[in-house]
């Protein structure tokens, strides 16, 4: 009886380690086999989604800038009164030379009349 | 005599006036220069527009540089055009235009506050007049003399600075403003300086100097 059960122990164990050792190299060969078929088609799954989200994002994508302002802007005032100071000086030069002119002609007439 | 007399008063008249319109051609001759000197402003940034990319986001290999935490830009620094200014916030006027800062003596610089902050990614905005009026020059008066390459730093409100380079400098004109390349998205940290140049008539100015810059650093 012992020496049955040894004998069906003995061929037992070496099966069990052929087909241990076999069975899930097998298994594990054939494990990622079919695991990366799957995922494959797994992945291809989400590269379509990718793919069909950046074709969206574009027209849904929130600006960085978050309200474009309109048109160009005014970012100069042209020194305008300088312009002004421009016509003050004619007038002032003007007015200058009209009494450098009167002068000259008091000059004139006081040399005509002592007959200089 | 009076002959005489009549030719020494018109001389001396004559003399008179030409001696006030030479002030005033001083004067007019003065305003001339800061105009021309403002049309060079405006002509040299259009011979700038020619270099650097005219599409920033694209043209540069500072991709690597990472954005930067967002923080409001407390001062502007321009060390080739001397520029070092503190920076306030704008926002969008009534009629839709971005605000501009006000017109005073010693006039600042302005974020737009809708954009992003300098160094988050994106196109971070920053504007300030070339001339205020009454007070003269303004403070992005040289702007358009900005070269490719050049530095600009931004310090934020978080302590940080912010170090761009000058990717190009462009004049468009106001009626062609390119809303797209300036408020557009883009893939990196980018800055744009605006002001106003080119042609000047009545109290504005035709055309925008714009200077692109990508986040180096």
């Amino acid at each position: 009886m012992a020496l049955a059960c040894g004998a069906v122990l003995a061929s037992t164990v070496p099966a069990f380690a052929h087909g241990a050792s076999a069975s899930p190299a097998r298994a594990a060969t054939a494990a990622p086999t079919t695991a990366p078929s799957p995922v494959p088609s797994a992945t291809a799954e989400p590269t379509r989604s990718p793919s069909a989200a950046p074709s969206a994002e574009p027209t849904v994508a929130p600006s960085q800038v978050a309200s474009v302002p309109r048109g160009a802007p005014d970012t100069g005032v042209a020194p305008v009164s300088k312009s002004s100071d421009l016509s003050t000086t004619l007038i002032g030069g003007g007015a200058a030379a009209a009494v450098v002119g009167g002068g000259a002609f008091v000059v004139v007439r006081r040399r005509r009349a002592t007959g200089a | 005599m009076t002959s005489l007399s009549r030719r020494a008063f018109v001389t001396a008249s004559a003399a008179a006036l030409l001696t006030g319109c030479g002030g005033g051609n001083g004067t007019s001759s003065t305003t001339n220069s800061s105009a021309n000197s403002t049309a060079n402003q405006g002509s040299s940034g259009t011979g700038g527009s020619q270099q650097g990319s005219p599409t920033p986001s694209t043209g540069s290999g500072a991709k690597a540089v990472h954005a930067l935490a967002r923080s409001v830009p407390v001062t502007l620094r321009v060390p080739a055009i001397g520029v070092d200014t503190p920076v306030m916030r704008l926002g969008l006027a009534s009629d839709g235009t971005v605000q501009v800062p006000p017109i005073t003596a010693h006039d600042r610089a302005g974020w737009y506050r809708y954009s992003p902050t300098p160094g988050a990614t994106g196109p971070s905005v920053i504007l300030g007049h070339v001339t205020v009026g009454a007070y003269g020059d303004g403070v992005f008066r040289r702007l358009a003399r900005l070269r490719a390459g050049n530095r600009i730093d931004v310090v934020l409100e978080n302590g940080t600075t912010a170090v761009f380079a000058v990717t190009a400098v462009r004049t468009v004109a106001k009626a062609d403003f390119p809303s797209d390349e300036v408020y557009g998205n883009v893939d990196r940290p980018e800055l744009r300086l605006i002001t106003c140049g080119g042609t000047r008539t009545g109290s504005g100015y035709l055309d925008n100097v714009i200077v692109f810059a990508a986040l180096t650093a």
